[in-house]
């Protein structure tokens, strides 16, 4: 597929009042086979938490794009990526999610690698009549060129890029904030949900930044919310949404907004108040001390956070880190963690849990909704009447370049911003997304050209 | 002591409340106080059984919770279960494993009408049951679900 035919299907005239993505770019195995190649295999992608692999000869693994990888923390407790294949036929060295192990020997031909990828050796070597030449190869795991923990957030890349700083950008206040929350930081809460949808990764990217349709999409989860709320019966998990009406069509003025990254990433966010549903408000008045009222503010408030192209941190009824890992045009698995600040009290983390568990699971009553429409979304892309998708265009007339007074109190300076009431759902925020889709698509396509 | 006829007609009824829809009929084999609980899986291995620091895919207590989840997909407000999938429970090596425990596998195979998709989720139930009156009743159901990776949905009644 060449260049032109890729950048078409992006029509990025805002200075005209139009963008656009074509659904091709929703069902195409061809672009598909781009996106992994260039995007998720060419350039930062989240593998994992470093919490995930707190002491020396832990591992983790995971998949970026199409490729095996673990992550492992050697004797001197240094992580490091690398693609978890024996480089002798290419069969996983490291078999569970995560792990721990001094040695990891083939379970193939028996090569072994220490734990910071070493060979350290090969099953009759001197009895193999080997050549110089094989002996002069490279036999340690391939470590992938570039790898980063950023406050526990552990980013690899399959080629060379840029430092983990320029990728994340400004979007690593955002980080900041996730990882002011807790006094050592942050921590999975035990129980990896993995869940798949019928439709394409980018369904899910915008979804998590989509305040547009969780009326429309949540109704049956809003009225039982408001019925918990009104009935107080014990053994009910109380949720912000039933003490927040910040989506309601009866808020006025600024309850939230939009920001955009030019790396791609994105967040959505609105003012939750504090209150007794929310997990940090036993520590709110130790974090205001800490880092001022205004940032505190901002650790309590809704933030739909995706870093570009497979982490979001979504904070709202609860907490959770998602991982996007897009199986085809077609299918998306989706691995989810209750991600929370460590040390919180029995009682915080107990109402962060359930609320997660009504709200996140794909056993709860809100996330099956939106994957149900992903899919329908992925059979009417299918539509060629009209291939453009007319999806992001609210907010066009409102957004402004740089940042507003809010991402000031974090001393964030993001592209655009969006500070908007209950009712404009910004939709430009996706335009972030799609730039970045192109210009990634764009180094790798020159770069393998 | 609970009797082995009485306990294969509750976890028969169950199966055939869900597959029927006969949600009054589902909640009336539960006492009020009861937990509903599936864990989510720590690691290969284990499923996570603290409920209060760990995840779970589904942790209640108190029936009005399961009324909530019963009134959530009949409502019609959730596209999950617009249009309804079709299930059949299949409930089997049901045994008697202590003064009021019960455990059993369990498969239910589910039809995606809208799809037209099938998928099967399997795994074990264990049961805590009591006598109210002469009627036997689900105090704790624990589902344990094997094959947790979802595809997209499992709702309670897919359980």
């Amino acid at each position: 597929m060449r260049w032109e035919e890729v950048s078409a299907l992006v029509d990025d005239r805002v200075t005209d009042g139009w963008f656009s993505v074509h659904r091709r770019a929703f069902t195409d195995a061809a672009i598909f086979d781009l996106e992994m190649r260039h995007i998720f295999e060419g350039g930062w992608v989240f593998l994992g938490m470093a919490s995930q692999v707190p002491n020396p000869h832990d591992y983790l693994t995971t998949t970026v794009g199409r490729v095996p990888i673990v992550v492992m923390r050697d004797g001197e407790g240094k992580l490091d990526a690398f693609v978890n294949a024996c480089t002798h036929k290419g069969a996983l060295i490291c078999h569970k999610r995560t792990g721990s192990g001094r040695l990891h020997v083939c379970r193939y031909h028996s090569w072994s690698f220490d734990s910071a990828g070493q060979s350290v050796g090969v099953k009759g070597l001197r009895d193999g009549a080997y050549s110089d030449a094989f002996m002069q190869t490279d036999r340690n795991l391939s470590r992938l060129p570039a790898f980063a923990d950023y406050r526990g957030f552990l980013f690899g890349s399959l080629v060379p890029t840029c430092p983990i700083e320029e990728h994340l950008g400004e979007a690593r206040h955002l980080l900041d904030v996730a990882a002011d929350q807790g006094e050592d930081g942050l921590e999975l809460v035990p129980g990896e949900v993995v869940f798949t949808y019928d439709g394409n990764w980018k369904m899910q990217l915008e979804n998590c930044a989509d305040a547009y349709h969780f009326t429309s999409t949540h109704p049956s989860y809003l009225q039982l919310i408001e019925k918990r709320r009104r009935e107080e019966k014990k053994n009910v998990v109380k949720s912000v949404w039933g003490e927040n009406s910040a989506w309601s069509e009866m808020t006025e003025g600024i309850t939230g907004g939009t920001y955009g990254f030019d790396q791609g990433h994105v967040l959505n966010w609105q003012v939750i108040p504090l209150s007794d549903t929310v997990p940090l408000a036993e520590r709110a008045e130790l974090l205001a001390e800490r880092y001022g009222a205004a940032r505190r503010d901002w650790m309590v408030n809704m933030r739909n956070m995706t870093i570009f192209p497979n982490l979001q941190v979504a904070e709202n009824a609860s907490s959770q880190l998602r991982i996007i890992r897009p199986l085809s045009a077609g299918k998306t698995e989706m691995r989810t963690f209750c991600i929370a600040p460590k040390g919180e009290s029995d009682g915080a983390r107990r109402m962060r849990i359930r609320n997660y568990e009504d709200f996140f699971n794909p056993t709860g009553m809100a996330t099956p909704d939106d994957t149900v429409c992903y899919a329908d979304c992925q059979d009417g892309h299918a539509n060629a009447l009209q291939p453009w998708i007319l999806g992001y265009a609210r907010g066009m007339e409102s957004v402004q370049d740089g940042p507003d007074q809010f991402a000031d109190v974090l001393g964030m300076k993001p592209d655009r911003s969006q500070p908007c009431g209950s009712q404009l759902c910004d939709e430009t925020l996706f335009h972030s997304y799609y730039r970045a889709w192109l210009s990634r698509l764009k180094v790798g396509m020159e770069r393998s050209a | 002591m609970i009797g082995r006829d009485e306990v294969h007609d509750l976890l028969a009824r169950e199966a055939l409340c869900l597959d029927r829809r006969d949600w009054d009929g589902w909640l009336s084999l539960y006492t009020d106080d009861c937990s509903y609980w599936m864990p989510a899986w720590r690691d290969e291995e284990n499923p996570t059984d603290n409920p209060d620091r760990e995840l779970s895919l589904i942790w209640y207590q108190g029936k009005h919770n399961l009324e909530d989840r019963v009134w959530r997909v009949k409502s019609g407000l959730s596209i999950a279960s617009v249009p309804m999938l079709r299930t059949a429970h299949q409930v089997s090596a049901i045994l008697i494993e202590g003064p009021d425990t019960v455990s059993a596998s369990f498969a239910c195979h589910v039809h995606n009408v809208k799809r037209r998709t099938d998928h099967c989720f399997f795994g074990r139930y264990e049961y805590r049951l009591v006598h109210e009156g002469d009627a036997l009743k689900i105090a704790a159901k624990k589902i344990l679900l094997m094959n947790d990776n979802i595809p997209t949905v499992a709702d309670f009644y897919m359980l």
